[in-house]
């Protein structure tokens, strides 16, 4: 039984279509990566499996269950595409984390020793022990994005659905990220990942699915990066070479003095007569 | 000193006093959340349509604080609705509860002329001159359930108030805690209107945590902080309108006010000293706390 599957999944933003008709599987354990360039429609498939967006024709099904009847939500861990964890007022990452944990609380009740275990366990994982008690607002970005992930994490996913989650993040953050998601994968959790560019998380992957224009397009092993971008090394610049790097003097056309002739007085500089 | 004790000699200003904590203590664990989820003016709007509600209990001669419970309850069911089902983006919507709540209720007030406009005045900026006992017990029971409420679900409003995608995505009933962050709301300003009026009522639910806030790190102590702070100003107010003679709600917001200056300009030098004190710049750009594993 898939984790996700999604049948002819189209999604309508005010009559036009940003999904059509994409099908997406994703099974127990497996790592699969929606892929695609910007405005492809990745990130609206990607809301519309977890029912941010509602779908104008097709079906998706969560562990089996048409989305509309799913109520396990404690099953899926999602990190959302954003920028910064930071509200209105100050919070903790322990407590923007403890968010995580309420799909497992009954409304109302105070947490139990598990829930404060897995949250302890979830920031020590994504290296955030030593904040666990500093305020969301004064980390870095990339902080912040390990804070929204640690949150996904506490609730003890059985699918990670992650959306960008290393858009602005520096490399090092990338590879961290890669490792905690490496061990997930290991321990048997199902990773969705969207992203628009290969990198360190894309490594561990079983499956890549490509979307273009709201259709997927390729559905089969990762693409690698190929000549100068398989280079670890390799820099996303492109500096284009300039065809005449060193142009030299036009000689045929008249020179300009910029250094001014010690005999001339300097109202004259400009040769205004 | 002796002066401001005498006062509460006086059973009026018991009633008084008793009523002005109860809302500087509901009022910030409300508006916290408000705050949070940068809704601040609707308690503004919830008060403009209690002006409606005010002229409702004159019209008909029933308490007002019951008519402006139910018709505050009413409007932000109605809100909540246009906000989650409509296209009409929340500014619009605001903006007509504070053109038709006022205007309903001077109309309804010019209505029932005869016990008419004198007697708004009291329920517009708050006055020493409660009802009796009964309301005084009301308004404490009201605010109670509104404190113990946010006290209790802290961890689901703040979450819904931070991230309502997530919380919806993590399956918390988004909508009906939505309704009740109004539905408490309206309470609150229902409890209010006697201590500081229902055009400043929203005053009291945002200083206190804007105030707060600025020294705090956690929502819990912005919450806990706000409701002390609520509860300081609101006392100090209560006292130094009696001694004045003057709207309690005048004095309640003015001092909210003036704190919240000098704590902003505290904050401030604070950490202008913490900058100048610390001979080098804070370290540019984020250690890494994590290992990387060495790839063979």
């Amino acid at each position: 039984m898939p984790v996700i599957a999604t049948r002819g999944a189209t999604v309508s933003y005010g009559g036009r279509a940003v999904v059509r008709g994409a099908d997406l599987d994703v099974e127990p354990g497996e790592a699969v990566a929606l892929m695609g360039a910007n405005g492809s429609g990745k990130s609206t498939l990607v809301k519309a499996i977890v029912g941010l967006v509602p779908l104008a024709s097709g079906s998706i099904e969560l562990f089996g269950t048409p989305q509309r009847r799913f109520r396990a939500w404690r099953r899926v861990g999602y990190v959302p595409q954003r920028t910064g964890a930071a509200s209105g007022v100050p919070a903790t990452a322990t407590e923007v984390v403890s968010q995580g944990r309420l799909a497992h609380r009954l409304l109302g009740l105070p947490s139990r020793r598990a829930d404060r275990d897995a949250v302890g366990h979830s920031l020590a994982e994504v290296g955030l022990a030593d904040h666990a008690h500093c305020a969301v607002d004064t980390l870095s970005g990339g902080q912040q994005q390990r804070v929204l992930i640690a949150r996904a994490l506490a609730t003890e996913p059985e699918i990670l659905i992650m959306d960008e989650p290393t858009v602005g993040v520096d490399a090092e953050t990338q590879a961290a990220l890669a490792a905690v998601i490496a061990d997930r994968v290991d321990a048997g959790c199902a990773v969705l990942l969207v992203t628009h560019e290969l990198g360190p998380l894309t490594d561990r992957l079983d499956r890549a699915v490509v979307l273009a224009d709201g259709a997927v397009v390729h559905d089969g092993s990762p693409p690698r990066p190929v000549g100068e971008h398989a280079d670890p090394a390799h820099e996303h610049m492109h500096p284009h070479p300039s065809p005449h790097p060193h142009p030299e003097p036009d000689a045929a056309l008249p020179r300009l003095p910029f250094e001014r002739p010690n005999d001339e007085p300097a109202d004259d500089t400009w040769g205004v007569q | 000193m002796s002066l401001d004790l005498s006062l509460f000699e006086y059973e009026f200003m018991q009633r008084a006093l008793i009523s002005a904590l109860v809302v500087g203590l509901c009022a910030p664990a409300v508006g916290v959340f408000l705050v949070q989820k940068r809704l601040a003016l609707i308690g503004d709007g919830l008060g403009h349509i209690a002006i409606t509600g005010v002229a409702i209990g004159f019209l008909t001669g029933t308490a007002p604080m019951w008519t402006t419970l139910a018709t505050t309850v009413a409007a932000s069911i109605v809100m909540e609705l246009l906000r989650s089902h409509s296209k009409t983006s929340g500014d619009v919507a605001l903006a007509m509860m504070f053109y038709g709540g006022i205007a309903g209720g001077v109309y309804l007030t010019g209505i029932a002329s005869d016990k008419g406009v004198a007697n708004l005045h009291q329920f517009l900026f708050g006055s020493l001159l409660t009802a009796g006992w009964t309301e005084v017990w009301a308004i404490a029971a009201g605010g109670a359930a509104v404190a113990g409420l946010m006290l209790v679900l802290r961890p689901w409003m703040s979450a819904i108030c931070a991230d309502e995608q997530y919380a919806r995505v993590a399956g918390l009933p988004v909508a009906g805690l939505n309704l009740l962050l109004l539905m408490t709301t309206a309470v609150t300003v229902s409890v209010s209107m006697r201590a500081v009026g229902l055009l400043l009522v929203s005053a009291l639910l945002v200083i206190p945590v804007v105030t707060v806030q600025q020294f705090t790190r956690s929502l819990r102590a912005t919450m806990f902080g706000g409701m002390a702070a609520g509860l300081l100003i609101a006392g100090a107010g209560v006292t130094a309108s009696a001694v004045q003679d003057v709207p309690p709600g005048a004095t309640i917001v003015l001092i909210g006010v003036a704190c919240f200056v000098a704590t902003a300009a505290a904050a401030s030098l604070v950490r202008r000293a913490r900058r100048t004190w610390r001979r080098h710049p804070p370290p540019t750009g984020e250690p890494l706390e994590v290992e990387i594993p060495t790839k063979a």
